[in-house]
């Protein structure tokens, strides 16, 4: 029975560590999420230099500069499609974020400012970064949010009032300073941008989120491409990899833990049957001078560990398992553990085949202990 | 029969060696009771072993039933101890795991005649008075009964030679007679007993008695004529 417990320890510790690294791997996609968009979508101008010489005279822009509102369904059919078929599930709901964005320059109380109209729910996602300092985010039509830079440039704090183009909104809340475009902005609801501006289901720009460990963000961006005429979808290269290369990094560490942990829990095993093989050293002695064999005597110890690897396996199993549910939130702070029953059955064989070869070598030593010598040594 | 013919036995070698066994020779018969005593030291459990291919001999032979069994292989010596040698120690040497009926039962598993052997083991248990306490560990088990589970244990096999090793050194004289009366009914049975022993009392109950000293036999009494044999048998000088 102690020899059991050994057993399950070790194979705890294993299990322990493969379901929080299980786990915490989905934590760190979900941390990954946070760093904004890996895809942007913008209408597709020619943008032309008009140059003399080294003299510019401005620019000649071809197309449209605006994306129709009713393409964001199809864009997020064609990403969500590709998405479900990367990962191989089924689920009807929305998968990527897809932050649409009208952005139009105005004078507010005779200052130059740029607002940005934005669907408050899908941008939070996207930029996991904003802090409200003053104020709250804001939930209604009516209700705008000044960028840091913005609200002292105009003079205007949570709780006042703001005129865009005659629509008169609420500023419910200022930024956090980010250190980006976005503290020199007025944000307010994309509906009430566009209707202010006279601009109806149009948008300039629409960023995507769409991470998974095997979300092929440039194939998704070639096929907006070519189904989607107006629009020049652009995978946010650097973004994406470093992303990769940060997943596979964190992969590769928790296989290096666990393969760790293997051998620890190997060798606790081993040490354990051996010494429990050790201490019978007179009950072989006993069993040969009665007429046992070698052979049967080895045979007796593999049916042993194989009975001492499926308690202790079982054991270790669930003891793992409770364990991790208590590390894993400390380690990923908060973090919901899953059951994992995929590990089930690799530990109960990794338990067994341990105790076995944990066993058979002492147990074949012992066998050839001379009964003389077991029996006299007491 | 058992014919031990001038064995020798040292332990180590070179000028530190010790000689525990000098030169024995021995004849023992089918149905015989011997008891080997001694003092400390000299050479009866030793002997024993070598009977029993416990240890090796470094010199001369041992012949059970016109087979050398004093340098049989370990497959060899297997077969020994399942069909022809049991052994009785003083320390009992149950396994402390099973209950008394399932030590009985060990040699008979271990010959893989285990078909009515839980049978055969309760009837030997019930030989030597013990048909209540089968389900007993030997740890709940007085000394003297641990000792006739053991005796149980070496007969139910039916082998033809018991070796035991001081069997009633652990046990108060009572028990110790009682134990002796097992092995003379054992003996009655047709088993050839070879008993080491340091109680004159105890020894005198069997039919030849021989003492060692230093390894050498100095004395030969068969019982049975009630004769001390004037010759210091079978040592040669």
């Amino acid at each position: 029975m102690f020899t059991a417990l050994g057993v399950a320890i070790g194979v705890a510790a294993v299990v322990a560590v493969l379901t929080v690294a299980h786990a915490g791997e989905k934590r760190i996609y979900s941390e990954i999420d946070k760093y904004g968009p890996n895809m942007m979508v913008t209408p597709a101008i020619n943008d032309m230099a008009l140059k003399l010489g080294d003299l510019r005279l401005g620019s000649l822009a071809v197309g449209n500069n605006y994306i129709a509102e009713d393409r964001v369904p199809e864009i997020r059919q064609i990403a969500d499609g590709a998405i479900r078929e990367a990962i191989g599930i089924q689920d009807q709901g929305d998968i990527a974020t897809i932050a649409p964005k009208l952005y139009v320059d105005t004078t507010v109380n005779g200052i130059s400012i740029m607002v940005a109209g934005f669907d408050p729910q899908q941008e939070i996602v996207i930029k996991s970064w904003w802090d409200i300092s003053k104020g709250r985010y804001p939930e209604q039509q009516s209700e705008a949010l000044l960028g840091d830079r913005a609200s002292s440039a105009l003079g205007i704090d949570a709780g006042d009032s703001i005129n865009i183009n005659g629509e008169e909104l609420t500023v419910v809340g200022v930024l956090q300073e980010t250190g980006s475009q976005d503290d020199y902005e007025v944000f307010a609801p994309l509906v009430t941008v566009q209707k202010a501006f006279g601009k109806e289901g149009l948008v300039s720009s629409i960023d995507i989120r769409a991470l998974c460990s095997a979300c092929p963000v440039e194939s998704i961006a070639d096929s907006i491409n070519k189904s989607i005429p107006g629009v020049r979808a652009v995978a946010v290269q650097q973004i994406a990899e470093s992303e990769m290369n940060l997943v596979a990094k964190v992969n590769r560490f928790m296989l290096v833990l666990a393969a760790i942990t293997l051998v620890v829990g190997a060798f606790a095993v081993v040490s354990t049957m051996m010494s429990s093989v050790h201490e019978r050293n007179k009950d072989i002695g006993i069993m040969k001078a009665v007429g046992a064999s070698r052979g049967q005597i080895v045979r007796m110890f593999v049916y042993e560990a194989v009975a001492v690897g499926l308690i202790g396996g079982i054991l270790g199993y669930l003891s793992g398992t409770l364990l991790s549910y208590v590390l894993g939130p400390l380690i990923f702070d908060g973090l919901a553990m899953s059951y994992a029953p995929q590990y089930l059955l690799p530990a109960l064989g990794l338990a067994i085949a341990v105790a076995i070869v944990a066993s058979v070598y002492p147990a074949f030593r012992a066998s050839q202990v001379r009964v003389a010598d077991s029996l006299r040594a007491l | 029969m058992l014919e031990i013919k001038n064995v020798s036995k040292t332990y180590g070698n070179g000028s530190s060696s010790v000689g525990a066994l000098r030169d024995i020779s021995m004849h023992i018969d089918d149905g015989d009771f011997i008891a080997i005593t001694g003092p400390s030291g000299s050479g009866k459990s030793t002997l024993l072993s070598i009977i029993g291919g416990l240890e090796k001999v470094s010199a001369g032979e041992v012949l059970l039933d016109g087979q050398r069994i004093d340098n049989l292989s370990e497959k060899e010596l297997v077969e020994i101890r399942r069909k022809k040698v049991a052994y009785v120690f003083q320390q009992y040497h149950l396994i402390p795991s099973l209950t008394a009926l399932e030590n009985v039962l060990l040699p008979l598993t271990f010959c893989g005649s285990d078909y009515g052997g839980r049978k055969r083991a309760a009837t030997m248990l019930c030989e030597v008075g013990l048909e209540k306490r089968a389900n007993h560990k030997p740890g709940q088990l007085s000394g003297g009964e641990q000792q006739r589970v053991a005796i149980a244990r070496s007969l139910v096999n039916n082998c033809s030679l018991v070796l035991a090793d001081e069997p009633t050194g652990n046990v108060d004289q009572k028990t110790g007679v009682e134990i002796l009366k097992l092995f003379q009914k054992a003996n009655e049975d047709g088993h050839t007993i070879i008993m080491v022993t340091h109680s004159p009392e105890i020894a005198r109950r069997a039919k030849r008695i021989v003492t060692l000293r230093d390894g050498e036999i100095v004395d030969q009494v068969d019982q049975e004529g009630c004769e001390r044999s004037s010759e210091k048998g079978g040592f040669i000088q």
